[in-house]
């Protein structure tokens, strides 16, 4: 099914075979510079390091144009395809990508094949215009590649566009629980609200983002936030004028989020609960 | 039932996969043996449903934040790269590719520009010297002539070591830019192409006319037929990334170009193999002391490989109509 682009910011929406949506951040050019530069680094070095060993075996030998020549071999080999063959056997990364959780992926969220690993990164000799000193030895610019990027709303240069691919950072957020917010006060308040009162949707996500920032915002600033929201329900659960805002909020998402009032029901199993949201959406109007 | 309790439920679910997670990025699967790879399908399928449930659940922002990165992660780990498929390569390579070779007009094209300017531009050189300094330099072509004052008469296995592999590096190198180039406005591969045949037509033509001319001819002639024509492959295959920018045959132009993708880079891969033939020829048989007969024999013998590979292959694979 054809979807609207609803891509605002670099965070992309992807559908997998087995239906499910997943969002992914993009990677944008000064996030992949320095992966960049870390497999540049890995390049020479390794170069180096293949110089000294191959022309001191073979000298020891009396062949030493041989190990010369074998040099060249692999800075054809390198230089050309290192990127391409990692990007294949580590299923979109290079050590540089590794190390900065980034990753390669084809635009349909699907991991890449070898044909576009190595074609991305041969396309680099465009992607790479201007280049400073002649030959296969020029240091890139990139601007060609920025400027496929900064045209097109994927962060894709050229190479990118040619196989089809995107470039994803792979984040490793660490899981927090619920805001505990147990004060005696909270707690007071909490069972002040009246029971027949459910939160809706909108207002529970706008409850647990407030309460998950609001450690960071001064008191005065809290209050003011908080009142915007608070002064219509405190208008409707007919509580005193004077009743802090803050403490109202954090009372409701104590309710809503922790607090079981409900002790006496069952809990549902994740299939079952599924199961009845479906049949209430099929039928409601 | 309440968020707090539901996410106390699903932890260490989560915690289970991410653990895998991470010994599968570190080890791949043997690593996770075969009771927990199935472990790892079950729980990332049990972190979809709560990922595309967690609307429903009210789970906080950050939690939904948290699963997303755990299912993206974990897709990764599930799905992942194909290697290399040398059975699926070979057969590109020699039956694929001589029928695209033989079919597609963008070779016929670049072979007919190549040469065409390539003789055009001998001749100028032949006949004119201020035009082979105008196009190739006067520092570059004083160094060609210097590098063949003196005949071809065997250097040591050492410095044909060093020359093999400075030919591959060199000479691949620029057939790979050459392919790239293609992509330079559509007709980048065309430039590239002209300003390869003009420059090399005028070396050619110039060192006819002075005296290291046996020299020259006894040097190119082994391994010429496999590096100008894997240069004529190359201009052909980066030619083909560029036309389908420019006639994308109805597609948009990024669909057009993802699908010439796939017929040009195994042409590619086939020129580079022909480089790297050329550059062991170049290193080892050209500046031999081998008879001068012996340097021609080379050279029909590629020319006749050659043509059969595109050809023979590639009538044998040409696309067969229904009777």
């Amino acid at each position: 099914m054809p979807q609207p682009q609803r891509q605002l910011d670099s965070r992309i929406e992807i559908v997998t075979p087995e239906n499910i949506a997943f969002h992914y951040i993009l990677a944008g050019p000064f996030r992949r510079l320095p992966a960049y530069l870390i497999d540049c680094g890995i390049i020479l070095g390794f170069l180096i390091l293949a110089f000294i060993v191959l022309t001191m075996t073979t000298s020891f030998g009396g062949v030493g144009g041989l190990g010369i020549g074998l040099w060249l071999l692999l800075v054809f080999i390198v230089s050309w395809f290192y990127f391409g063959v990692f990007e294949t056997l580590w299923n979109g990364q290079t050590p540089g990508k590794r190390m900065l959780g980034l990753r390669v992926l084809s635009e349909n969220g699907q991991p890449i094949n070898a044909m576009q690993a190595i074609l991305r990164n041969v396309l680099r000799a465009v992607d790479g215009l201007p280049f400073w000193g002649a030959g296969g030895l020029g240091i890139p610019f990139y601007m060609c590649g920025l400027a496929a990027m900064a045209a097109g709303s994927r962060y894709q240069r050229l190479g990118d566009l040619a196989c089809g691919t995107i470039v994803v950072v792979e984040r490793r957020s660490r899981l927090r629980g619920v805001a505990r917010i147990e004060h005696p006060d909270v707690v007071r308040m909490a069972l002040q609200l009246p029971v027949s009162f459910t939160v809706s949707r909108g207002l529970a996500h706008a409850l647990s983002v407030y309460v998950a920032r609001r450690e960071r915002i001064a008191p005065a600033r809290r209050y003011e936030i908080a009142r915007s929201l608070a002064e219509p329900l405190a208008a409707r659960f007919s509580l005193p004028g004077d009743t802090n805002p803050d403490l109202l909020l954090c009372a409701l998402y104590y309710r809503t989020f922790i607090a079981d009032s409900s002790a006496g029901s069952t809990p549902l199993s994740p299939e079952r609960e599924a199961q009845e949201m479906a049949d209430a959406e099929v039928t409601l109007p | 039932m309440k968020v707090a309790q539901l996410l106390e439920k699903r932890r260490a679910g989560w915690a289970e996969l991410e653990t895998m997670c991470r010994t599968l990025e570190s080890g791949g699967t043997r690593r996770l043996g075969p009771e927990g790879v199935l472990r790892f399908a079950t729980a990332y399928r049990s972190a979809c449903a709560d990922l595309a449930l967690a609307d429903a659940y009210q789970l906080p922002p950050h939690t939904v934040q948290y699963l997303h990165d755990l299912v993206g992660r974990a897709h990764n780990q599930l799905y992942r790269s194909k290697m290399f498929r040398w059975r699926q390569w070979g057969h590109e390579l020699f039956v694929e590719v001589p029928r695209r070779l033989l079919f597609d007009r963008t070779l016929w094209l670049a072979t007919a520009v190549f040469w065409g300017i390539f003789f055009a531009s001998m001749a100028l050189g032949y006949s004119s010297r201020s035009y082979c300094e105008d196009t190739v330099g006067v520092d570059a072509l004083a160094s060609v002539e210097q590098s063949f004052a003196t005949p071809p008469r065997g250097r040591d296995a050492n410095t044909s070591g060093a020359m093999g592999g400075f030919y591959v590096f060199n000479n691949a190198g620029i057939g790979l830019r050459c392919f790239a180039g293609g992509l330079v406005l559509g007709v980048g591969g065309l430039l590239i192409t002209i300003s390869n045949a003009i420059q090399l037509g005028a070396i050619f033509g110039h060192m006819f006319t002075v005296e290291a001319r046996d020299n020259f001819i006894e040097f190119v002639t082994a391994h010429g037929p496999f590096e100008l024509t894997a240069i004529v492959f190359s201009s052909a295959a980066g030619m083909r990334l560029g036309f389908a920018l420019v006639d994308t045959g109805g597609l948009s132009r990024i669909k057009s170009l993802q699908r010439a993708v796939y017929q040009a880079v195994p042409t590619m891969a086939m020129a580079v193999i022909l480089f790297c033939l050329a550059a062991v020829i170049e290193g080892f048989i050209s500046p031999s002391s081998l008879p001068y007969a012996a340097k021609a024999g080379v050279a029909v013998v590629s020319t006749i490989l050659l043509l059969l590979y595109v050809f023979g292959l590639g009538w044998l694979g040409r696309p067969r109509r229904a009777v």
